[in-house]
């Protein structure tokens, strides 16, 4: 189950990721292993042809592993760093549904953005820790002040 | 709110075997859809055409700490390519960008809050195979 971090509910000591394609180029690219293949096909529709090398979607040609999506990105950095929280406003359904599908992860975003195919959420703010099984609920605490 | 394009209504480029026809209706074109469809490919040929057309400037990530959104205010007759623009805009440029009459923009992101725009504004990207070349063009998000 992922962990939704509203802002104030942020750890001093923890920054959040913003350009989750800066970190993912910098640090997640090295720790990928075939774990990410499926991510990979899963959102970006796409082969992983190596650690640093992808296939293109449209043409099959093969690329620097840089040119993955930021949705797709975003996942990654979520599902290898799962100690760090990384903002999500840049995902596609696509992406949102695989990060709600991970076992672990932090994520932090301004405004709701959740996936239709949510199962159970937990969601920190300043009165503590909350769990959510249902949309609708969990839309409603993000979007409340803190 | 809704006003004709006052640019371009048009962008047409090609990158070896891509081909982009952008088809603009309003002044603001907002471009959304799921992840891995081409949207930052289409923003990176996109700056490579810009170097032949000096109306169109293009923003992402890497600009954020420079001075764009004085770029953007001082801006005249330009039309801004902006990708990660969930990153780059907060609602006070994206309220400044929807009254903005002296420049075009294409605005790559997942949020429109604050840009006035319709429904029928929002986009997606279509990408269709004519044998070995792709060929990227909008279509309406919704409907």
């Amino acid at each position: 189950m992922i962990t939704v971090y509203k802002n104030s509910a942020i750890p001093v000591t923890e920054e959040i990721v913003r350009f989750n394609d800066i970190y993912f180029n910098k640090y997640t690219a090295d720790l990928l292993d075939d774990r990410a293949r499926d991510i990979i096909k899963q959102i970006d529709q796409t082969e992983m042809l190596g650690k640093y090398a992808i296939e293109s979607r449209f043409d099959g040609t093969k690329l620097n592993i840089d040119k993955l999506s930021t949705g797709c990105k975003t996942a990654l950095n979520v599902m290898y760093n799962p100690n760090n929280i990384f903002d999500i406003c840049e995902c596609g359904e696509n992406a949102l549904e695989v990060i709600y599908g991970m076992d672990a992860g932090k994520v932090y975003c301004e405004y709701p953005m959740i996936a239709f195919t949510m199962e159970k959420v937990q969601g920190i703010d300043n009165n503590g820790v909350h769990e959510f099984d249902d949309y609708e609920d969990l839309r409603t605490w993000w979007k409340n002040e803190d | 709110m809704k006003i004709k394009p006052i640019i371009l209504d048009r962008i047409y480029t090609k990158h070896t075997n891509y081909i982009i026809d952008l088809q603009m209706d309003s002044n603001v074109t907002f471009v959304s859809g799921d992840s891995g469809t081409g949207k930052s490919a289409v923003y990176s040929f996109l700056l490579e055409y810009s170097s032949e057309d000096s109306r169109i400037r293009c923003l992402n990530y890497i600009d954020h700490n420079k001075d764009y959104k004085e770029t953007i205010r001082n801006a005249k007759g330009i039309l801004f390519v902006i990708d990660n623009a969930d990153l780059l805009l907060n609602d006070e440029m994206r309220q400044y960008i929807a009254l903005d009459t002296n420049n075009q923009y294409i605005i790559i992101g997942r949020n429109p809050t604050s840009l006035m725009l319709s429904q029928d504004e929002i986009l997606g990207l279509d990408s269709v195979k004519n044998d070995d070349r792709t060929v990227f063009s909008l279509k309406k998000a919704f409907g």
